[in-house]
C-alpha cells in the first residue's frame, strides 16, 4: 500500500525525483512528520475545519461515524473498512490515507517525469513508511525500474529483516539510511524499535559495498546534544565505505496530521530548530573525514 | 557581496575582457531610480493640445499629413528636460511618469473618469484642476471624431452588441491603438536618420501621381519626411538644452558630460551612431518618439544584446568605455524606460494591472548558424536589470538547447531577486514553428519577445503579434450548455444545439461547444477587421512605419500592408476552466453519474447556493481531474476543445491579406496579462466549481490552487497543448518561495527542470514569481513598507502595491509551488 507519489522532489536523492511513499512502518518515531505512514492499513484523517455536514460519510454506513451537536463524532475502534470512505467526503474533511496500487500503476506515474530524470540525473526514491517492509510488490517495482534504467534510491530505517534488504542489493544506486541514535534504550523509547537490528543491518549493507548516506533527524530532547551526535558520527565513520552524513533539523510541519489521525502527539510544544543550530555537528562530522551537510 | 562577472574569451581576437562588477548602484543611478519610482503618475495634456490644434487647423488635409504635422508640432513645442545626473536623455511628456493624452484614439472617457483618477484602487493618476478644464475642452472638439467612435460605427449591430456583452472585448484596441511591435534597430543603427531620409526621398521621387495609389503614396512619403525631420529637430532640442545646462553647470565633470550628451545628440540626429553611448541614446529616442506618436503599448526593443554588441565590443576593445560605465548607461536607460507612462480607461486598466508599458528587451537565443548568441553584453544587460529592479524593461531570455549553463545560472540569480524576471521564451519551439509559417531563415533567428511573451521578428512584423480581441471562453461554453443563450446578457447570439439538460452524452456537449465556438471565432475576426479598418483609416502611424520593413519601399503604412510579415493573435481567456469544466461533466455527470444533469444545472445557476449547491461544487472541485496535474483525461479534452477554436481561426485572414505581407493569418494566444480578473468578473458560475464573477485561470496556467502535483506535472500538462499553433503565447506563471531555490543544488535542479521543459517537452514560456505568500499578505496590508515589491502579474512585472485588491488576492491565491 502507498500513501503518496510525490513528483519534483529535490531533497531525497540526486537530481529531480519522484518519491513513492509506502504505507506502513515497523517504527513509530515520536517526531514522525508523516504519522499516516505508520499504519499498514488505511488511515482515516479528519479535519473538522473542512466539515460541511454533507452527511455522505454517515450514509456510507462504515460504522463509527455519527453526527454530533458539535460536528462529527468518530469512534475509530468501531470503524469498519475505512477504505470505503475514499473519495466520499466532497469537501475532503475526511480523507483516507492509503491506496492499493499495482506495480504497473506506479510505473505509469513514475514514467511521466522520465524526461526530467534524464536531464537532472534523477529518478525514483522509494520511501515511506518503510519501503523495505512492503513485501514482494516493492521488490517487483524495484526490479522493473532497474530494467527500465530508472535510477532508484531507497530511503529506509533498516529496521527490517536482513532478507528484505538482501533482495534489494545491487538494485539501488543509493541507500538513504536513517540513524537516529546509538543508545539502544533511548532509541527504543522514542521509536519503539530495536537498535541492534538497525546497526547490524547497516554494518552488513556497508560491507556489501552499497552506496550509503546516513541521515540523522536531530530532535531536541532526543539526540540534540554534542555527545549524542558525536556517538552517531563516530559509529558512522567506523563503517567501511560510508563517507557522507546529513543532519535533518526537527520541524513541526506534520503536527496537524496527528490531530487528524486521532493520535496523541508526544512532542507537543517542541519548537522547530534551524539549520544553523546544526553547524557544530557538521564541523565535527567533517573533522572525522565525513562529507556532511544540513538538510536533505 | 561583489558579484564576479567574467566575460568569456573571444576566440577570433584572443582578447580577454575580465571585469569585476559589483552589485552596488552608483549614487546618481540610485537617485534617478528613486526619483522615478517615487514620482506619482500624473496626466500631461501637452500632446493632446498640440494634436487637437494641428487637427483643427488642418482639417482639409489627408489624415496622414495631419498626423505628421501634429507630431511635428508636438515634438517642437512640448516641454523637454534633462534630469540631474542623466546620461541618456529624452522625455515623453512634461514630467516623468506623466501620461500623455492621445485624444484622437478616445477621449470622452477622460472627462467622465477624471475626478476618480486619483481614487482608483489601482493605477491611480494625479491631475490638476487646470488640466481637467483643458481636457473637457479637448474632449468637446473630439466628440464623434475619435477612433473609438468611428471604429464602433464601422461595426454592425450584432458585433456592437457582442462587444457590449463582454463575451468579446476589443475596446482596448480602439482606445489604445496598436503597437505590440519592435522596430528594426539593426537598420536604424546602421543607416542613421539621414539614411532613412535618403531612402524616403528616393522612393518619393518614383511616385506616379497620375495614379490614385500614387497620390496616396505621395501623402505617405510627405508625412514620412515631415515626421523624420521633426524627429531630428526633437533630438537637436536636447543638444541645445544640454549646452544651456552645461553653461550653467558648476561641476566640471558634469559639464563635460553634458557636452558629450550635446554632441551625441548632434551626431545621431543625422548620422549612424559611432559608439555605444550614442547607439543606446538613439535607441532610446526611437523608443520614446514611437510612444509619443502612438498610444499603443508593448513597443519593444528587440535583441538588444545583438544590435548593440558591435558598438559595445569596439568601445571596450579600444578602451573608450569601461564596463562600469556601460552598465551605468544601461541602468540609466532602464530608468528612462520606466519614466514613460500611459493612462488607460478604467475598463481597460483592469486588463493590464500595474500600468505597464511592456517594453520588452530580449537577450540570448541563437545566431543564424545555430550557435549560442550570448555575449558579454547579454551578461551586462541581465546584471544591470537586476541592479535596477524596475518593472521596465520586461526582460526576456531566449532559451535554446545549447545555451550555456553559466548564463542560465545568471538567469536563476535574477529570478532569485524576486521581481519576476527574466521570462523565458524557447527557440526550440518558436523557430521551427515560424519556419513552418513561412518566415525566412535569415529572419527567424532574430525573433524577439514583444510585450509580455508573444513573439515577432523586429522590424519585419506588423502590429499585434498578440493583443487583438479577447474571447471569453467560459461565456461561450455556458452558451453552449444553454442552447446558445448567453444568460449574462440575456441574448442568444447564435442558436445552439440544445440545452445541457437534454444532452445524453459528453459527445453532445462537445458538439454544442464546437458549434458555438465556430460562431464566436468568426465574430472575433469580424470585430478585429473593423478595428483594423478604423485604425488604418484614422490613426495611421508614420514613424513606426518608417522603421519597419518594407513600408518605405512599398509606400504603405504597416496597417496598409507595409510589413514583410503579418501574423496576429487575439487572446483566449479561461483555458484551464474550459478543460476542467469538460472533465468534470464528462466524469461526474456522464460516466460516474455522481451528479445529475439537473443537479449540475441548478447548482451553477444558483452559484452553488445552499447546502446542495455547495456539495455539488465540492464534488466538481475535488472529484474531477484538473488541468495542471499531468492527467491525460482532462489535458486532452482541453486540447481537443481548444483545437476547435484554433482550426476555425485558420480559415481567416487579416485586413492586409493580398496587400503585400507574408502570412496575414491568425494564430491562437493566451498571453492574457491580468485579463483573467475582469474576464472572470463577467462570467457566472462554471462547471469546474468556480464561483460566479471570480477570476478565471490566467494564461495557460492551471486554475488557482488546483495544480497539486508540483511544477513538473504543470509543465507536462501545459506541453500537451498544441503550442506550435498558439504562437500568440502560451503563458505559464509559476510562483516559488524564496527558500525554494536558496541552495546551489536547488538552483541546479531548477535549471534542469527548465531545460527539460524547453528541450524535451517543447514548452513555450515560463516565468517565476519568487515571493512568499506571507510577504504578499503583508504587502497588501502595509503598502507603504512594500513600495518596491515587484510581482509578475502575468506576462510582466508590476509593483504589487499599485495593483487593485482583487488582483492582489488573485496573485496570493495562486499556488505556491514548493520545491
Amino acid at each position: 500500500m502507498i500513501f503518496n507519489i510525490q513528483r519534483y522532489s529535490t531533497h531525497d536523492g540526486h537530481g529531480i525525483r519522484t518519491i513513492i511513499f509506502y504505507k506502513g512502518c515497523p517504527l513509530s518515531c515520536r517526531w514522525c512528520c508523516n504519522p499516516e505512514s505508520q499504519s499498514f492499513d488505511y488511515s482515516l484523517m479528519f479535519d473538522p475545519r473542512l466539515c460541511k455536514d454533507f452527511g455522505e460519510c454517515v450514509a456510507t454506513e462504515v460504522g463509527g461515524i455519527t453526527p454530533g451537536a458539535n460536528g462529527l463524532i468518530i469512534d475509530r475502534s468501531a470503524l469498519l473498512h475505512p477504505g470505503k470512505l475514499t473519495n466520499v467526503c466532497p469537501s475532503r474533511a475526511i480523507t483516507i490515507s492509503g491506496e492499493n496500487r499495482s506495480v504497473s500503476y506506479i510505473l505509469e506515474q513514475v514514467e511521466k517525469d522520465r524526461p526530467f530524470y534524464k536531464t537532472s540525473g534523477g529518478g525514483v526514491t522509494l520511501s515511506g513508511g518503510e519501503p523495505l517492509a512492503q513485501g514482494d510488490d516493492m521488490i517487483q517495482l524495484l526490479r522493473e525500474l532497474r530494467k527500465r534504467e530508472i535510477d532508484v534510491v531507497i530511503e529506509t530505517s533498516l529496521h527490517v529483516p536482513w532478507s528484505q534488504i538482501e533482495s534489494c542489493l545491487g538494485l539501488a544506486s543509493l541507500f538513504l539510511v536513517d540513524l537516529k541514535h546509538t543508545d539502544k534504550d533511548k532509541f527504543c523509547d522514542y521509536t519503539g524499535g530495536d537498535l541492534k537490528i538497525v546497526t547490524d543491518n547497516l554494518g552488513r549493507l556497508a560491507a556489501a559495498g552499497e552506496r550509503i548516506i546516513i541521515r540523522v533527524p536531530v530532535v531536541p530532547g532526543f539526540n540534540h546534544t554534542y555527545e549524542e551526535i558525536k556517538a552517531i558520527v563516530d559509529f558512522v565513520s567506523s563503517l567501511p565505505g560510508v563517507n557522507e552524513i546529513h543532519f535533518l533539523p526537527y520541524h513541526t510541519l506534520g503536527n496537524q496530521k496527528y490531530n487528524m489521525l486521532g493520535i496523541e502527539y508526544l512532542l507537543e510544544g517542541l519548537n522547530r530548530i534551524e539549520n544553523t543550530e546544526l553547524t557544530g555537528y557538521v564541523n565535527y562530522a567533517e573533522s572525522m573525514g565525513l562529507s556532511a551537510k544540513t538538510g536533505g | 557581496m561583489p558579484n564576479q562577472w567574467v566575460c568569456r574569451q573571444k576566440q577570433e581576437d584572443k582578447i580577454m575582457i575580465q571585469t569585476v562588477i559589483t552589485d552596488k548602484v552608483s549614487p546618481r543611478m540610485s537617485a534617478l531610480r528613486e526619483k522615478v519610482i517615487s514620482t506619482k503618475p500624473s496626466v500631461c495634456t501637452e500632446r493632446a493640445c498640440f494634436y487637437t490644434e494641428a487637427y483643427a487647423s488642418n482639417e482639409s488635409k489627408p489624415v496622414i499629413i495631419k498626423r505628421a504635422i501634429a507630431l511635428e508640432k508636438t515634438l517642437k513645442g512640448m516641454t523637454i528636460f534633462i534630469d540631474a545626473g542623466e546620461l541618456i536623455v529624452g522625455n515623453q511628456s512634461s514630467q516623468n511618469r506623466a501620461a500623455p493624452i492621445f485624444p484622437e484614439y478616445a477621449v470622452d472617457w477622460l472627462p467622465a473618469e477624471m475626478n476618480e483618477l486619483d481614487k482608483r484602487p489601482g493605477d491611480a493618476f494625479y491631475i490638476t484642476e487646470e488640466h481637467k478644464k483643458e481636457l473637457v475642452r479637448i474632449a468637446e472638439w473630439w466628440k464623434d471624431k475619435t477612433l473609438y467612435d468611428r471604429g464602433k460605427a464601422l461595426m454592425n449591430h450584432e458585433n456592437r452588441d457582442l462587444l457590449d456583452s463582454a463575451i468579446i472585448k476589443a475596446t482596448g484596441n480602439l482606445t489604445s491603438g496598436d503597437a505590440h511591435i519592435a522596430v528594426d534597430y539593426f537598420k536604424i543603427l546602421s543607416s542613421g536618420l539621414s539614411g532613412y531620409l535618403r531612402e524616403i526621398t528616393f522612393h518619393h521621387n518614383q511616385v506616379r501621381l497620375f495614379e490614385q495609389e500614387g497620390i496616396r503614396k505621395d501623402h505617405f512619403y510627405t508625412a514620412l519626411t515631415i515626421s523624420v525631420k521633426a524627429f531630428q529637430s526633437f533630438i537637436l532640442r536636447f543638444h541645445d538644452l544640454a549646452i544651456e545646462l552645461a553653461n550653467k553647470e558648476k561641476d566640471p565633470d558634469r559639464r563635460d558630460e553634458l557636452a558629450v550628451i550635446a554632441s551625441n545628440c548632434t551626431a545621431i540626429s543625422e548620422r549612424p551612431p559611432e559608439n555605444f553611448w550614442q547607439a543606446l541614446q538613439l535607441v532610446y529616442f526611437v523608443q520614446l518618439v514611437l510612444q509619443i506618436e502612438s498610444n499603443g503599448h508593448s513597443v519593444s526593443l528587440g535583441r538588444m544584446d545583438q544590435y548593440l554588441y558591435p558598438f559595445f565590443r569596439s568601445d571596450i576593445l579600444k578602451g573608450k568605455i569601461t564596463e562600469e560605465f556601460a552598465s551605468e548607461l544601461l541602468e540609466n536607460t532602464w530608468v528612462k524606460l520606466m519614466s514613460i507612462n500611459k493612462i488607460r480607461p478604467w475598463s481597460h486598466t483592469q486588463f493590464s494591472a500595474g500600468g505597464p508599458l511592456y517594453q520588452n528587451v530580449t537577450i540570448g537565443g541563437q545566431k543564424s548558424d545555430g550557435s549560442d548568441a550570448v555575449n558579454e553584453l547579454s551578461y551586462l544587460i541581465i546584471h544591470s536589470v537586476g541592479k535596477m529592479k524596475l518593472t521596465q524593461p520586461n526582460l526576456s531570455v531566449r532559451f535554446h538547447k545549447n545555451i550555456s549553463p553559466t548564463f542560465m545560472g545568471e538567469c536563476i540569480k535574477l529570478i532569485e531577486k524576486g521581481f519576476g524576471m527574466p521570462a523565458f521564451n524557447n527557440d526550440e519551439v518558436v523557430i521551427p514553428a515560424l519556419l513552418n509559417l513561412g518566415v525566412e531563415k535569415e529572419d527567424v533567428y532574430n525573433y524577439s519577445a514583444i510585450g509580455c511573451i508573444e513573439i515577432a521578428v523586429p522590424g519585419k512584423w506588423g502590429y499585434r503579434c498578440t493583443g487583438m480581441s479577447v474571447l471569453n471562453f467560459m461565456r461561450v461554453f455556458l452558451a453552449a450548455m444553454n442552447d446558445g443563450l448567453d444568460k449574462k446578457s440575456g441574448k442568444t447570439f447564435q442558436k445552439g444545439t440544445g440545452n445541457f439538460i437534454d444532452f445524453n452524452s459528453y459527445e453532445e456537449l462537445f458538439m454544442a461547444w464546437k458549434q458555438q465556438i465556430k460562431y464566436y471565432t468568426r465574430k472575433t475576426v469580424e470585430i478585429d477587421a473593423a478595428v483594423d479598418t478604423a485604425i488604418e483609416e484614422f490613426v495611421p502611424d508614420i514613424l513606426c512605419s518608417a522603421f519597419v520593413d518594407s513600408c518605405i519601399s512599398r509606400g504603405k503604412t504597416i496597417k496598409e500592408g507595409g510589413s514583410k510579415y503579418d501574423f496576429v493573435s487575439g487572446l483566449q481567456v479561461g483555458i484551464a476552466n474550459l478543460g476542467n469544466s469538460l472533465a468534470a461533466i464528462k466524469k461526474l455527470v456522464f460516466e460516474e453519474k455522481k451528479i445529475s444533469k439537473q443537479q449540475l444545472t441548478e447548482a451553477i445557476e444558483s452559484d452553488f447556493d445552499g447546502k446542495e449547491g455547495e456539495k455539488v461544487r465540492y464534488m466538481l472541485l475535488n472529484f474531477a481531474p484538473k488541468y495542471g496535474n499531468d492527467d491525460d483525461y482532462v489535458d486532452l479534452l482541453l486540447k481537443d476543445a481548444y483545437l476547435e477554436f484554433i482550426n476555425e481561426l485558420e480559415n481567416y485572414h487579416t485586413t492586409r491579406f493580398g496587400r503585400g505581407p507574408i502570412g496575414c493569418r491568425y494564430y491562437a494566444g493566451t498571453s492574457s496579462i491580468s485579463a483573467n480578473v475582469p474576464n472572470g468578473a463577467v462570467v457566472p458560475a462554471t462547471p469546474d466549481g468556480r464561483k460566479a464573477w471570480t477570476p478565471v485561470a490566467e494564461g495557460s496556467s492551471p486554475s488557482s490552487g488546483t495544480d497539486v502535483l508540483g511544477p513538473t506535472a504543470v509543465f507536462k500538462s501545459v506541453s500537451k497543448l498544441p503550442t506550435e499553433k498558439i504562437m500568440g503565447g502560451v503563458l505559464l506563471n509559476q510562483k516559488l518561495s524564496p527558500s525554494a531555490i536558496s541552495s546551489d543544488s536547488d538552483k541546479k535542479k531548477l535549471i534542469s527542470m527548465l531545460r527539460t521543459f524547453f528541450s524535451d517537452l517543447k514548452g513555450w514560456h515560463v516565468q517565476y514569481n519568487i515571493v512568499s505568500r506571507e510577504t504578499l499578505l503583508a504587502a497588501k496590508k502595509d503598502p507603504e513598507n512594500y513600495r518596491d515589491l515587484i510581482v509578475r502579474v502575468a506576462g510582466y512585472c508590476a509593483f504589487f502595491t499599485t495593483l487593485s485588491p482583487e488582483t492582489q488576492d488573485d496573485i496570493i491565491a495562486r499556488t505556491e509551488q514548493t520545491l
